[in-house]
């Protein structure tokens, strides 16, 4: 794989999405709900002013968690599966596809990274001028924990894609994916083990975790904000099952990863035989 | 250079096309003729690698496409028929972003620029230009490499007349320069000025491969280049 090439299709990629006007819109939105989210938290709660890192973080992420799977996937399969004459001039160049596929990959990443880390930035700003620093850090790994959501299903949309060269039906199957993680598997994982009994429910609910991202983002944030207590008896479990909190986090960091190693090379391989 | 044989490249059960075998020697310009539909941009595309041949070879410079597809391509610019660029791209980023790929200096890309016209309008973004000024953007990309072949499929099908004329007078420079051109036309005068040989497809098959001499033969007996074409046409659509 060539590596120059790969960095000018992800420039050119994240210079045309930094043009987008949906690009901008979704990182204008993005911004006003954190700061709205860090300032009207403790309105709410009766005090006046912003919430701390600590706070703002608990409290953005199910925005986080429905938001950014939902960007990730519309941009991912609209990009890959945009104009054909666009993709035919650019696959008969000298390069190999997979250069192609990470290169757009990459740029659209860091279209996604920034328009989200310009909505963190504005709140981090806010909330440390006006509260201070305190849980800064969890703060950065909590926004580090979205990208890295973004980034999974960005490679979910570019396999969805892949499969599909269809663009509508692309989009179709990329929002059925959408509704399915943030959703309705909790509900599929819950309904499974409520049929099942003691030890085997609870293996089952673990297991579980391990196959949608949304979750293993929502609980490492959890452990991250030191709010296990929040799921129970399970979270406990997990969190002992894998020798603290640390583990616990790596774990999940880890398989988080691999939702995105594996899904990408499974794209490379059905593209390289592909008809464009 | 190029040599096809024994094509074939189904879709589903269509066969789009079927066992087509030609060569282009170095230095030729072949012309596809033939109906829409009839398999001249899905073999122009299977050359440059772009779909996979269900049977058969297609062989570049002496390299088979599928085995070394950087190396094949390197040789190989190609004009899609209908090339489209990003919208919210300039002209001079289009330029500058291929001549990178292709590992042309930026100089190449801003003489190019120059010699297609595009200096005054090169920070204009692609979503203003016309279908023509499209193509020529394409055609300018198409050579930006200097590579000795050029595949064009339908590359006048958007221009206006004085845009055919420039392409023409562009695809005559090529040849005298020594390049191999292949292209598909549906403007059978514009085969018979700037191809040697040509090459009927019907029903994703090669029904014919002349001369332009030999053609021009038929021409001067009392046969014009349309009826000859239009006979094979017929008679493969009768099929």
């Amino acid at each position: 794989m060539e590596i120059r090439a790969v960095v000018d299709i992800a420039f050119q990629e994240l210079t045309i999405n930094i043009r987008n006007k949906w690009t901008t819109l979704f990182a204008v939105v993005f911004g006003v709900l954190i700061v709205s989210m860090a300032y009207v938290g403790m309105q709410v709660e009766g005090f006046g002013g912003m919430q701390s890192f600590s706070r703002t973080s608990a409290s953005m992420l199910n925005l986080v968690l429905y938001i950014v799977p939902l960007v990730a996937l519309t941009m991912g399969t609209l990009s890959f599966t945009g104009d054909k004459g666009s993709m035919e001039l650019l696959f008969s160049q000298p390069l190999v596809r997979g250069e192609v596929l990470v290169g757009k990959w990459l740029g659209l990443f860091f279209s996604i990274a920034l328009s989200t880390l310009g909505g963190f930035s504005i709140a981090g700003g806010l909330i440390a001028a006006t509260v201070g620093t305190a849980g800064l850090v969890q703060y950065l790994l909590f926004v580090i924990l979205s990208l890295l959501l973004g980034m999974v299903f960005l490679t979910i949309a570019v396999l969805v894609a892949t499969l599909n060269r269809r663009q509508a039906k692309s989009f179709g199957f990329a929002l059925f994916l959408w509704f399915f993680f943030v959703l309705f598997y909790d509900l599929l994982a819950l309904g499974a083990a409520a049929m099942l009994r003691g030890e085997q429910a609870n293996t089952l609910l673990f297991v579980s975790l391990f196959g949608n991202p949304v979750d293993m983002v929502r609980i490492a944030t959890l452990i991250l904000l030191d709010s296990t207590e929040m799921f129970g008896a399970s979270g406990a479990a997990l969190v002992r099952f894998l020798g603290g909190e640390l583990g616990s986090i790596l774990l999940l960091v880890c398989s988080l990863i691999a939702w995105i190693v594996i899904p990408l090379g499974i794209s490379i391989r059905i593209l390289r035989p592909q008809d464009i | 250079m190029i040599r096809v044989e024994k094509l074939t490249k189904k879709f589903g059960k269509v066969n789009a096309v079927a066992g087509v075998t030609f060569s282009v020697k170095e230095g030729e310009a072949f012309a596809f003729l033939g109906p829409n539909g009839s398999g001249k941009t899905t073999t122009m595309k299977t050359i440059v690698g772009l779909n996979v041949p269900s049977d058969g070879s297609v062989m570049v410079g002496g390299l088979d496409v599928r085995r070394f597809p950087r190396e094949t391509r390197r040789l190989i610019s190609y004009l899609p028929q209908r090339v489209i660029f990003p919208e919210r791209q300039t002209a001079r980023e289009v330029l500058h972003f291929y001549a990178g790929i292709r590992k042309a200096p930026r100089q190449r890309a801003d003489e190019v620029m120059e010699e297609f016209r595009f200096s005054q309008i090169a920070e204009r973004p692609v979503g203003e230009f016309s279908g023509g000024m499209i193509q020529r953007l394409g055609l300018a990309v198409a050579s930006l490499a200097d590579a000795p072949v050029l595949l064009l499929d339908e590359p006048t099908a958007n221009l206006d007349p004085h845009g055919v004329k420039r392409f023409r007078e562009f695809v005559l420079r090529q040849k005298e320069r020594g390049k191999t051109i292949l292209f598909s036309t549906h403007l059978l005068p514009e085969a018979e000025q700037l191809a040697d040989r040509v090459g009927i497809f019907v029903g994703g098959e090669l029904v014919s491969e002349e001369s332009v001499d030999h053609l021009r033969l038929a021409f001067q007996a009392s046969r014009t280049i349309e009826d000859m074409y239009l006979r094979y046409v017929g008679s493969g659509e009768n099929e």
